[in-house]
């Protein structure tokens, strides 16, 4: 029989596991039971799925991350299930499923590991209204963070994963999220999502990159994800403070260029790129000014990645 | 009662959270969830008001004491910037 000191214990001994201790099978076997939970950052997900595409994607790419109990609380259920009907025999598709509710159309089974990413961002970025989430990626070095917000084709996630192999801590490549109480931003270190020449990119100028598989025909093109350092991933419970706000612009052939924004208009601009910002109401106004107050913004358009570097490691911490 | 006796104030509920960066100033309209990108001069305008009702006179006396203006032009500013803020919901002119 359990005691309370040993559920203590046992709550304690699973808290400290990742996901890398689970073998395949056991892996597997949570996925298509009571639910792989990992916690990613302030959130926890419990992931169901016998697709084994998901699997293979959770195993390269979040061994590093806590591991959960069966019993432990998560934010998000979410399932990643071969819809019925006929499309199963002969083409065989993948439908996301959060508390039941199935938000999307089905999508061709090969496309079930991006289908988990895109859900999981879908989950925080509708649900997460505690904090000011803004629609970018985040770095940080020496406590200073760099918010990346941009539009999909910025370039954005592929600044974002040289950066995190150059020195810089990744909090995301896809979520600011600002806590209104502090005006701290909150690491929510997931894989980065590279999308076709990005692909190659990456490869080419991250020696140890490890990749998905690239999955091809998806609604964003050829997409693979790209796994966060360790280290970030180790300090996901470590805030950090908005020090500049970069917009990046990736243009073939562009001389680099850093040119500072107004903070009146780097406000719109940012508040355009939110997910929440008119939801929170005044909070969000309070949240969004702080982080100006404290930022330099900047509009960034580069097209050498070594050039980029030297930018981002040259920035100075606002006074 | 006359246009130029009219009493302006701000509408019950707007607490003026703002913030004025470089000469422009950014401020959250409680009323309509909106976000207002404003002049100087708009801002000084309401933060007269949040003293209290004032009249048109005494709003136009905030403009010219804040910029050089000739009186043509502040009467026309005055009512171009009263207006303006009366359709956005942030001021209202006070019954009697």
């Amino acid at each position: 029989m359990l005691t309370a000191a040993s559920l203590t214990a046992a709550s304690l001994t699973a808290a400290s596991l990742t996901v890398a201790s689970l073998s395949r099978s056991q892996l597997a076997t949570r996925l298509a039971g009571p639910g792989l939970a990992v916690r990613t950052g302030p959130f926890a997900s419990r992931i169901r799925s016998t697709i084994p595409q998901v699997a293979d994607g959770i195993e390269l790419l979040y061994g590093a991350y806590p591991l959960l109990g069966d019993e432990d609380f998560a934010d998000f259920h979410v399932g990643l299930r071969r819809p019925g009907g006929l499309h199963r025999w002969y083409k065989p598709q993948v439908s996301f499923d959060l508390d039941g509710l199935v938000p999307f159309e089905p999508l061709p089974e090969a496309h079930a590991f991006p289908m988990l990413e895109w859900g999981l961002n879908w989950c925080i970025s509708t649900r997460a209204h505690a904090y000011l989430m803004i629609h970018a990626a985040v770095v940080e070095r020496d406590g200073l963070a760099a918010i990346l917000p941009a539009p999909p084709g910025s370039g954005k996630s592929t600044l974002c994963a040289a950066l995190v192999h150059r020195g810089w801590r990744l909090l995301s490549d896809e979520l600011a999220l600002l806590r209104p109480q502090d005006g701290l931003l909150l690491p929510v270190p997931r894989p980065v999502s590279l999308k076709n020449r990005s692909i190659d990119v990456i490869r080419a100028y991250v020696a140890d990159a490890v990749l998905s598989a690239p999955v091809s025909n998806t609604t964003k093109g050829t997409v693979a994800h790209l796994k966060a350092p360790a280290a970030s991933v180790a300090r996901a419970g470590e805030s950090a403070r908005p020090a500049w706000i970069v917009f990046p612009k990736y243009e073939a052939g562009a001389a680099t260029s850093l040119e500072t924004i107004p903070r009146a208009r780097a406000f719109f601009r940012v508040a355009d790129n939110a997910f929440n910002y008119s939801h929170m109401g005044a909070s969000g106004f309070a949240t969004l000014a702080g982080a100006i107050d404290a930022c330099t913004s900047y509009d960034f358009r580069y097209s050498d990645l070594d050039e980029a570097m030297a930018v981002f490691a040259a920035l100075e911490a606002p006074q | 009662m006359g246009a130029s006796e009219t009493r302006w104030c701000l509408r019950p509920g707007q607490h003026l959270a703002y913030r004025q960066w470089d000469g422009e100033c950014v401020l959250y309209n409680d009323l309509s969830g909106d976000t207002h990108l404003l002049g100087d001069g708009t801002i000084e305008l309401l933060l007269a008001l949040r003293r209290g009702p004032a009249t048109r006179e005494a709003l136009a006396a905030v403009l010219q004491a804040e910029f050089e203006i000739d009186a043509a032009a502040l009467a026309r500013e005055t009512d171009t910037l009263l207006e303006d803020l009366r359709h956005l919901y942030l001021i209202e002119a006070l019954a009697c």
